[in-house]
């Protein structure tokens, strides 16, 4: 109850803003004979902005998790608003979610954005405050993007968007003739989501089978030290012609707790990686391809307790294949490096391979003038033999109300692979949102 | 052989030649150079512009959708490649989505989509250009343009008012047209109906220009049309608060448009 008062006093707000903003005929409306006088479309561009949505989730698993009592994956009601505006060059922008969660008791306020955007020298944007960064040429494979993620979302089958969870960074964006450059700082280390035993379970090499909360909870101490635990990723970037090409660096740690301190207590190790890509057209379609080397603190390998270095790559490539119907596949491999050396610290029954590979297809259909959307999107592991298959479909009532459901799939030959560990995690979902 | 389609984008932003000039010229004979004129007209008349636009989405059932976007316009050179930039600001799914286009004469278009949600830049492919832009009956053709090299031209008819033209396809498995017909207005050179057909032979799809209103000394259309007419649905475009030869650079174009949208030229003009 106490999570769901201020939801109920959110909800009286947009329809106040609603009748402040515009003072006339609803949006739902065509206009009328006088077009651009007076009617909401002709809402001024300067002035601060209310918007957001309302939506409902719920989801459940298709199979009993021995290691969680709870069926169900997602049951919430959350209220998003979003307020922006330009004041003396300065550009402000706040969006944040209030949600009642069925599931975990999480928090029940998530900042997404609190930002002020403005431009020092005209070469030179500033965004500074929370905020949500993307960059790299993946498609939800990340090699050069350490941005944190939030992995219980994706899985749980939340709108896409919430995959990129959002961090305190300053942004610097310097833009020249031959190259632009982004420098961003997160003065403190912002880690993923990530599946910790609340509402999805994990394979614990430790127990050998899957554990979940309150007993294993994973919840690893988060480096703090100011400044020095910060992090600090660059990008150096440009367009020649139609083909974008980037240079990447980042300086900070593991974005999950990947691995064990001396007590046996999950940490996050510290991380360097280096990368570029480059992403153009290619016989009526769009190429990319993305190199990123991991470097860790197990210089040697022989550590078991820390991450080896690793080379990662990616390559991929979209293009449609019928009107209305979009293809891409995605290459993608990890290699551990020092491998020898791992095999010597680490017994085999859950040595990861030496090269994890990962082949993603998705299929993307757009329908009845783009109001309903048929989406496929699944990771397969030739070399773990799991899989992790996403179906959706979605359909726009109107302009307003939108309808989506679909499941997440996992599977596996065995029990401690990156995929095949959430077998028991596989959900299905549907959630309704209006928007305004 | 010169041809053009996508010329909604003059329905779009471009004004005409000036339209006096042409009132008592003679008839143009020569097809190439209709479709070259009504080309230049439709897609090149300034160096750049700035449009508000909206949109009213009606389907075969009579429900109403609505868009708006802004969109700027700049010529790399006249007759060539465009920048092309649409910032969405209605409905709410698709508020602060930004569609660029690098339209190029010569080879594939670069197509980005920027997703705020994601702070994504996504690339899109070349492909899918006749499919539905942002839920309307326009497609995305329509709005960058399609290259005048893909199809060929017969002038079929001159009349008091209009030139009439035939459009084949080069490559018709890349369309969902046999063919189209095209009204060319001679005063303006500014193409006022284009009617797409199939392969039997039925006018399938209608393009029209509703109101032609003079803007900064350049007959523009500031109303137009899409009709479905199989299925009932149709598309009606206004433009508001236009303006030509605002000043455009072209590093408004880039990414850095995409992630921080150029307030200052986005901004409805004093």
């Amino acid at each position: 109850m106490r999570k769901l008062l201020p939801l109920l006093m959110l909800t009286a707000l947009p329809v106040m803003a609603a009748e402040t903003d515009s003072g006339s005929a609803p949006a739902d409306t065509a206009w009328g004979d006088d077009p651009w006088g007076g009617d909401p479309w002709s809402e001024a561009s300067t002035g601060p902005r209310l918007h957001g949505f309302y939506e409902l989730g719920l989801g459940g698993r298709l199979q009993d998790d021995p290691a969680l009592p709870d069926d169900k994956t997602l049951a919430e009601v959350r209220a998003r608003l979003e307020w922006a505006g330009d004041s003396a060059g300065l550009h402000y922008s706040l969006q944040g979610d209030l949600y009642a969660d069925g599931v975990e008791a999480g928090p029940s306020i998530d900042l997404r954005e609190a930002l002020v955007q403005f431009t020092p020298l005209a070469s030179v944007d500033v965004q500074a405050g929370q905020q949500v960064l993307t960059w790299g040429t993946g498609d939800m494979l990340f090699l050069n993007d350490l941005f944190p993620k939030d992995w219980k979302s994706f899985f749980a089958g939340r709108d896409e968007v919430y995959l990129k969870a959002p961090a305190p960074s300053i942004k610097v964006s310097y833009y020249g003739d031959a190259a632009n450059l982004d420098l961003v700082w997160t003065p403190l280390f912002t880690p993923d989501r990530y599946i910790d035993g609340e509402r999805f379970s994990y394979f614990s090499p430790m127990v050998g089978h899957a554990v979940a909360a309150p007993a294993y909870r994973l919840d690893a101490d988060e480096p703090d030290r100011f400044p020095q635990d910060g992090e600090f990723a660059a990008r150096l970037f440009g367009r020649v012609g139609g083909t974008e090409w980037a240079l990447y660096a980042y300086h900070g740690f593991w974005k999950q707790p990947m691995g064990v301190d001396a007590g046996g207590s999950p940490v996050f190790p510290a991380l360097q990686v280096y990368g570029g890509s480059v992403r153009g057209t290619l016989a009526g379609g769009i190429a990319n391809a993305e190199m990123a080397w991991y470097h860790g603190d197990d210089r040697d390998g022989d550590d078991p307790r820390t991450p080896n270095d690793q080379l990662r790559a990616l390559l991929g490539y979209e293009h449609e294949i019928v009107p209305r119907l979009t293809g891409a596949v995605q290459y993608y491999v990890e290699w551990i490096q020092d491998y020898a050396a791992l095999e010597r610290s680490d017994p085999a029954a859950y040595r990861p391979d030496e090269l994890r590979q990962v082949v993603t297809l998705r299929l993307t259909s757009k329908l009845m003038r783009d109001n309903l959307t048929l989406s496929w999107f699944n990771y397969w592991s030739p070399t773990d033999q799991d899989y992790y298959m996403r179906p959706s479909v979605s359909y726009r009532l109107d302009d307003q109300w939108t309808l989506s459901g679909g499941a997440n799939l996992f599977g596996g030959d065995a029990p401690h692979t990156f995929f095949g560990q959430f077998e028991d995690a596989s959900n299905v979902w549907l959630r309704l949102r209006y928007g305004f | 052989m010169r041809a053009f389609t996508g010329w909604m984008a003059s329905l779009l932003l471009v004004p005409a030649l000036a339209w006096p000039l042409h009132a008592w010229a003679e008839a143009l004979t020569d097809v190439g150079e209709i479709v070259d004129r009504a080309n230049r007209a439709a897609y090149y008349q300034g160096d750049d512009g700035r449009s508000e636009v909206r949109m009213v989405i009606r389907d075969g059932q009579g429900r109403e959708q609505l868009r708006q976007f802004t969109i700027l316009r700049k010529d790399v050179t006249d007759g060539g490649d465009q920048h092309f930039y649409v910032a969405f600001s209605r409905p709410a799914d698709v508020r602060n989505t930004v569609f660029m286009v690098a339209k190029h004469v010569d080879r594939d278009d670069d197509r980005w989509l920027y997703l705020p949600g994601l702070d994504l830049v996504k690339r899109i492919s070349a492909g899918d250009k006749r499919t539905s832009f942002v839920g309307s009956h326009f497609f995305y053709e329509d709005v960058s343009g399609r290259n005048p090299a893909e199809d060929q031209f017969e002038l079929l008819e001159t009349t008091e008012t209009h030139y009439r033209l035939k459009a084949v396809p080069n490559s018709p498995q890349s369309v969902e047209f046999d063919h189209y017909l095209l009204w060319i207005d001679r005063n303006t050179m500014l193409p006022t109906r284009i009617d797409y057909v199939d392969g039997k032979g039925e006018t399938y799809r209608r393009v029209e220009a509703l109101e032609v209103s003079d803007v900064q000394g350049y007959p523009t259309v500031i109303r137009s049309r899409v009709s479905d007419l199989r299925g009932g649905g149709q598309t009606t475009m206004e433009f508001g608060f236009m303006k030509y030869n605002i000043g455009l650079t072209d590093d408004v174009f880039s990414e850095r448009s995409l992630r921080t949208p150029p307030r200052e030229w986005l901004r409805r003009p004093e």
